[in-house]
């Protein structure tokens, strides 16, 4: 590099990011020679990140914002919100919203339930390796992989209907991809089966981080099991709850591996979340501009769920 | 033992035994040989037919190609992104750079919206650029998709190494290159590594753009290839998808589970 040769007759400390914050600070004259120099170096160790992320992320973003305000017919008009309006008028993009909303009540419920019940009842214990793995394992899978198991188990003649016909429940055996709302209900429980795991491990680092004395003062005064868990362990997990239902909400309004491979968003387009309606919309009904509308709106709520979170990610950190 | 112990136990093992079938059912219908299923799931294994059925995905998958290439894009972009991002990183926390709150937020940002958000745009511009289709699209976009959670990741970890080894290198007249490479890097290894670990499992398990940006059965990622394998699922029988599913989730299986400190370390870091 170039810079090494300047820097190395150039013995003053580096006036520390922040500037005004910083203990030491070259003198004002050496200061401007030396600040241009620094800033091209590191607008060099920036600059690819920022290109990168500009242009295949941020370009396409305002590139997809302004598609969504121009029409789908052949010259593509400027059509105002009519591409927002279908999600008044278009029975499947109702049903997709409607899907969508299933999705984040159960995805953020389920793995939070299960992954803070698990996390508490596996904290100690014999045989609670054991049951961690099990619960952990399918977090390994992708998506896709997860989509191939669960179609095992549920097509008509799956591992689900083999069993209720075993048991002698054959009424209770159906095709279970088939008809809306189960098909989209049992999607979710496919999915809190893979994302379980990592709540139980976040739910598992918080628990390890309670301080056993506040505890031991607990029963000290006597408080009961339930009272302890209520009134001593719940509130210690706070800052990791959020997290978990940070990480699921948005996981679950972005998934789209597990239900494209399970079932496209079929039958009709009855299990189509926003996430999978962009996709048909744009690439397969060829309405781009409908795709884009459904895309920004996604954004929209993404952004709202995300900032559940964030906020106490960057109070934190401090940006 | 106390009930309440007891109550404990059975409820574990309930949720265990739960958890446990569809894993099981996976293993134990991808040995089932493909000629002698059934038609029905099998409960219990019989025969060895595992290395059948995952050559006959192979076969039929094309997951020969599919694997090469996901290797390569997973290790490639996560290597990029964990270098990209860590200069990134490095510059607005320990280099004198103005506006960080401004550089912190673009490249950030790209992490908050949905990939769906990129989708068209990047399949229009990649098919007039003749970058649809290729290796080095698919590089491209997953390096750019993971840029901005790792540079996140090491940011945030950069902010808490102290000032003093840097600045006291800096006295001593090394670059700034070289304080990256030879004292920043070295400090922050094991936050580059849990992101690697983490962009490698995000980039090898994505479909999306597999299916998206790509038509060749010699440039498509594995779970493109998957997802094909599970489009035929009638024609070559439960056991060879299995099978196949199997066989494309080995590799992340087994990087999670000897890399469990890197995912457990990357996931507090989100935090």
């Amino acid at each position: 590099m170039s810079t090494s040769l300047t820097s190395l007759t150039d013995r003053r400390p580096p006036s520390a990011a922040g500037g005004p914050t910083a203990p030491r600070r070259a003198t004002p004259a050496g200061r401007s020679r030396h600040t241009v120099r620094e800033r091209l170096v590191a607008g060099g160790f920036l600059a690819p990140s920022v290109v990168l992320v500009a242009l295949f992320l941020l370009a396409p973003f305002v590139w997809t914002v302004y598609r969504s305000f121009f029409g789908d017919s052949r010259t593509s008009p400027f059509s105002w919100f009519d591409n927002y309006a279908l999600f008044a008028s278009d029975p499947a993009l109702a049903r997709s919203v409607q899907n969508t909303l299933l999705w984040v009540v159960g995805t953020v419920a389920l793995p939070f339930v299960l992954g803070l019940a698990i996390a508490c009842m596996t904290d100690a214990g014999r045989f609670s390796r054991l049951v961690r793995l099990c619960v952990v394992l399918p977090y390994a899978l992708s998506g896709s992989a997860v989509a191939v198991v669960w179609n095992f188990m549920l097509t008509t003649d799956g591992a689900v209907n083999q069993v209720l016909t075993t048991l002698g429940l054959d009424s209770l055996a159906q095709g279970w991809l088939l008809t809306w709302p189960g098909n989209t209900l049992v999607m979710i429980l496919a999915n809190a089966w893979q994302a379980t795991g990592v709540a139980v491990i976040l739910f598992l680092v918080g628990l390890q981080s309670i301080p056993p004395e506040t505890l031991e003062a607990g029963a000290l005064d006597g408080a009961s099991g339930w009272q302890q868990f209520r009134h001593i362990v719940l509130p210690q997990l706070r800052p990791v709850s959020i997290i978990v239902i940070g990480m699921s909400l948005v996981n679950g309004l972005k998934s789209f591996d597990l239900i494209w491979v399970l079932t496209q968003g079929g039958p009709g387009r009855a299990t189509e979340t926003l996430a999978v309606s962009m996709y048909n919309e744009t690439f397969l009904e060829l309405r781009p501009g409908a795709g884009a509308a459904i895309a920004v709106v996604l954004t929209v709520i993404v952004l709202a769920a995300s900032w559940l979170y964030l906020r106490r990610q960057l109070d934190v950190k401090g940006v | 033992m106390s009930l309440g112990r007891v109550l404990r136990n059975a409820t574990l093992a309930v949720l265990a035994l739960t958890w446990l079938v569809p894993t099981w059912l996976l293993v134990v219908n991808a040995l089932v040989p493909a000629t002698s299923y059934s038609g029905s799931p099998h409960w219990l294994p019989q025969d060895f037919g595992l290395f059948d059925n995952m050559s006959q995905a192979w076969d039929k998958a094309h997951l020969g190609p599919a694997l090469g290439n996901s290797l390569l894009y997973a290790v490639v972009s996560a290597v990029a992104a964990a270098v990209l991002a860590g200069l990134a990183a490095f510059a607005t926390v320990i280099m004198p750079v103005g506006r960080q709150a401004v550089w912190f937020w673009v490249i950030y940002s790209g992490t908050l919206l949905p990939l769906q958000v990129f989708l068209r745009p990047l399949f229009l511009s990649y098919a007039h650029t003749s970058l649809y289709d290729t290796q080095l699209g698919l590089v491209l976009i997953y390096t750019a998709i993971a840029v901005p959670f790792a540079f996140f990741v090491l940011r945030n970890y950069a902010l808490t190494l102290p000032r003093e080894v840097v600045e006291a290198a800096r006295i001593d007249g090394a670059s700034w290159w070289r304080v990256f490479w030879q004292i920043h890097v070295p400090l922050t290894r094991s936050a580059m590594i849990a992101v690697f670990v983490f962009q490698f499992v995000a980039v090898w398990n994505d479909l999306m753009f597999g299916i998206t940006m790509v038509t060749s059965r010699n440039i498509r990622p594995v779970m493109a290839a998957l997802a094909d394998l599970q489009g035929n699922y009638s024609n070559v029988g439960p056991p060879v998808v299995l099978a196949g599913a199997l066989l494309v989730s080995l590799p992340t299986v087994v990087l999670f589970f000897s890399a469990q400190r890197f995912f457990v370390s990357s996931l507090k870091i989100h935090r």
